[in-house]
């Protein structure tokens, strides 16, 4: 649906998409893009240079050599011209009303040159009275995947992403939507803002908060250009939704020039850190860490409490599990005597023990009824907010090889589990001496939405920041 | 004197640091605990101020000109005695306008020394993106080496002043270590939230420390004040 009426409405639910100047012999933008002409977007080229308009035109697509020949109302337009042609093109678009355009171009105030600086404030002295949504300059641009907008060949067309991304960088916006489309999890809507000199990261933030597409937004930031809009903007979303902040650039800048103690120890970093904790965001430092905890936001129930049963395959990797959940606060919950007393009728206690953490491996035996009855008994106990499980690849890679139907048995009954469950269920599988299996089984824990992690730390933190977040930090 | 009384006088006087004896003033009238200092113009002075204020008492130099003012040998502690004061007051002075020559001297703080507590920093400063900001940490090796602080941005609410103060690695000595006494917690929060509100309403305030603050079983109050206000 969107957010109609927002400023960024028309641009993050565009129905046509130019793209201006793109070059052979790739045509990389129109390429990123060629989904959205699928979907049956309106997908056109603007470039004036004779000799890459015939190359545009083979792809299958319309080429103008002049913005106002576009014949329909330009909601998102891509710009990959020279810097010096950027004004004349930004001038086009806001003569003929477009709502927005990306400048993938560069050479600007980043390079710290006389030119680049003067090019950019062009841009900006034209883009602000007129009111001009200018993504960048020197980014990636948006990504939707649900039509089909694209700023790379690999990214997923999706239209289940719940994921709203921001990232001042090219290279984590692509790769954070890479990567969670690696682990089964699409965005909604993504932006790369680059020098973000008009539109500033607070009003993608504001667009994604009331976005009813976007569940969970995360970020990828290195500032702010308004701090104090930005303090309110991220207070105000994570009263909304939850809110993942990635930060970069955790090194301090150098001292500043202070009087006081306190301004001394004021470094960039620490500041964040407490202004991210007023908001009520949840905090990463880098992309595996935000990847885990969209896991567990997107994934699985919300825990509720402290309390969690963790499940684990040998007496070596309860106590392993214990520790890594213990140091996050994790309270390892004493079960219940109806619990206790449940388990005791069939547990094999020779080798094995079902006190929390259970050491399980010798009571299932890859028998998915007796899974399914552990699950079920440890889900009822009052003291229980969560299920944690170990999947081990060292005991089973082998007969999951042999026998699919052992692995894929065992995880419709996590599933089954799962969506009957109102507690959160995590799998943890360490890929020990299966790296490659391991990672050729993912899928499979992705189509049936089961939340997996590679360590139970890893697991761990991810778990803790989620409850961090529901539990007011 | 009022704050607009402080920061006239102070900009009248090219100065953008407040003295002890005006900041604690103006701090006091917030309602922040601090404690009660004077400025004693002279040694006779100072030995009224000091039985006014009780024994053991401590004297600090006053002046513009000295920004380290125990560098420069202007900070005399434990002082009990009439005599004690007397002589502390002209050992100030000596080693003050020797070790800062032509050192403008206003003249000499005068303060009760409290007893011992759990010491902790409350500070303030402006940052470049987001404005004002809180500090809180533990004093000593615990701020100095391990920068164990917290910030939040003003205004505070409630709860931000307890996430604080709970948020520091060195959180459990505010609970009592090794028989120490645990430190009052609501009166630390209430410290955190006064000076917030205080720099609020007074945007001229561009730093600000509170070091140390002495925290007790049954209150705190912070026994060192600096204040730093803008130019214009």
């Amino acid at each position: 649906m969107g957010v109609p009426g927002h400023r960024l409405d028309a641009m993050f639910n565009p129905k046509t998409v130019v793209v201006v100047g793109d070059k052979g012999p790739n045509y990389m933008w129109l390429q990123n893009n060629m989904p959205f002409k699928e979907k049956g977007g309106n997908l056109y080229s603007v470039q004036l240079d004779a000799k890459e308009i015939e190359g545009i035109e083979k792809l299958g697509i319309q080429n103008f050599t002049s913005m106002a020949d576009v014949p329909e109302l330009i909601d998102y337009a891509l710009v990959a011209v020279p810097r010096q042609v950027s004004p004349f093109i930004l001038k086009d678009l806001i003569a003929v009303g477009a709502n927005g355009a990306a400048f993938f171009t560069s050479g600007f105030a980043e390079t710290g040159e006389e030119l680049g600086i003067k090019l950019q404030n062009t841009l900006v002295d034209m883009a602000k009275p007129a009111n001009f949504n200018l993504v960048g300059p020197n980014c990636m641009g948006l990504y939707l995947p649900k039509v089909g907008v694209r700023f790379n060949n690999d990214a997923p067309i999706a239209d289940d992403g719940k994921i709203g991304f921001l990232s001042q960088s090219g290279t984590h916006g692509i790769m954070f939507s890479l990567v969670a489309g690696a682990n089964g999890m699409h965005l909604s809507r993504c932006a790369s803002f680059g020098n973000a000199v008009v539109l500033d990261v607070s009003d993608y933030v504001d667009y994604l908060m009331h976005d009813d597409e976007t569940e969970v937004i995360g970020m990828y930031v290195e500032g702010a250009r308004d701090g104090r809009r930005f303090f309110e903007t991220l207070r105000e979303a994570c009263k909304r939704k939850p809110v993942v902040v990635w930060k970069g650039g955790q090194t301090s800048a150098g001292a500043r020039a202070t009087m006081s103690h306190t301004g001394s120890l004021a470094s960039d970093q620490a500041v964040w850190e407490g202004m991210m904790r007023q908001c009520g965001a949840i905090v990463t430092n880098n992309l595996d860490e935000t990847i885990d905890v969209m896991k567990a936001l997107t994934l699985a129930k919300r825990p509720a409490g402290r309390g969690v049963a963790l499940l684990a395959q040998t007496g070596g990797q309860s106590v392993s599990i214990t520790d890594a959940f213990a140091k996050q606060g994790f309270d390892v919950a004493r079960f219940t005597d109806k619990t206790y007393a449940e388990l005791e009728s069939f547990f094999n206690i020779i080798g094995g023990s079902f006190q929390n953490p259970l050491d399980m491996g010798g009571t299932v035996q890859g028998k998915t009824e007796t899974l399914q009855r552990i699950l079920s008994i440890v889900e009822a106990d009052e003291n229980i907010d969560a299920i944690v499980m170990e999947l081990s690849a060292m005991f089973a890679a082998r007969q999951w090889k042999a026998k699919p139907e052992t692995l894929t048995d065992m995880l419709d009954t996590l599933k089954t589990h799962q969506e009957a469950s109102g507690k959160p269920f995590f799998a943890v599988i360490h890929p020990a001496h299966e790296a490659e299996y391991i990672a050729s089984i993912q899928p499979e824990f992705h189509s049936r939405a089961i939340p997996v992690f590679a360590s139970f730390e890893r697991a761990a933190a991810a778990v803790k920041r989620v409850y961090d977040f529901h539990n007011g930090g | 004197m009022s704050f607009a009384d402080v920061l006239a006088r102070a900009r009248a006087e090219g100065r953008t640091l407040l003295s002890e004896v005006e900041a604690k003033d103006v701090l006091r009238e917030a309602g922040v605990p601090v404690t009660l200092t004077t400025l004693a113009t002279s040694a006779d002075e100072a030995v009224t101020q000091s039985e006014a204020a009780g024994y053991p008492v401590v004297l600090k130099v006053v002046s513009p000109d000295i920004a380290h003012k125990s560098d420069a040998g202007g900070v005399k502690l434990n002082l009990k005695t009439a005599d004690e004061v007397r002589a502390a007051h002209a050992a100030i002075l000596k080693s003050c306008s020797e070790a800062v020559p032509g050192a403008k001297i206003t003249g000499v703080a005068v303060q009760h020394m409290a007893p011992q507590g759990t010491e902790v920093i409350v500070g303030m400063t402006t940052d470049a993106q987001f404005g004002p900001v809180m500090m809180f940490g533990l004093g000593g090796i615990m701020v100095e080496v391990l920068k164990d602080v917290s910030f939040r941005l003003v205004p505070l609410a409630d709860r931000d002043a307890g996430q604080m103060i709970d948020e520091i690695k060195g959180r459990p000595v505010l609970s009592g270590v090794r028989g120490q006494p645990a430190s009052d917690i609501a009166a630390l929060k209430s410290t955190i939230l006064k000076v917030s509100e205080f720099v609020a309403q007074h945007p001229e305030v561009q730093e600000l420390d509170l070091n140390p603050v002495f925290a007790y079983p049954d209150g705190a109050i912070a026994v060192d004040a600096r204040i730093i206000v803008s130019a214009s």
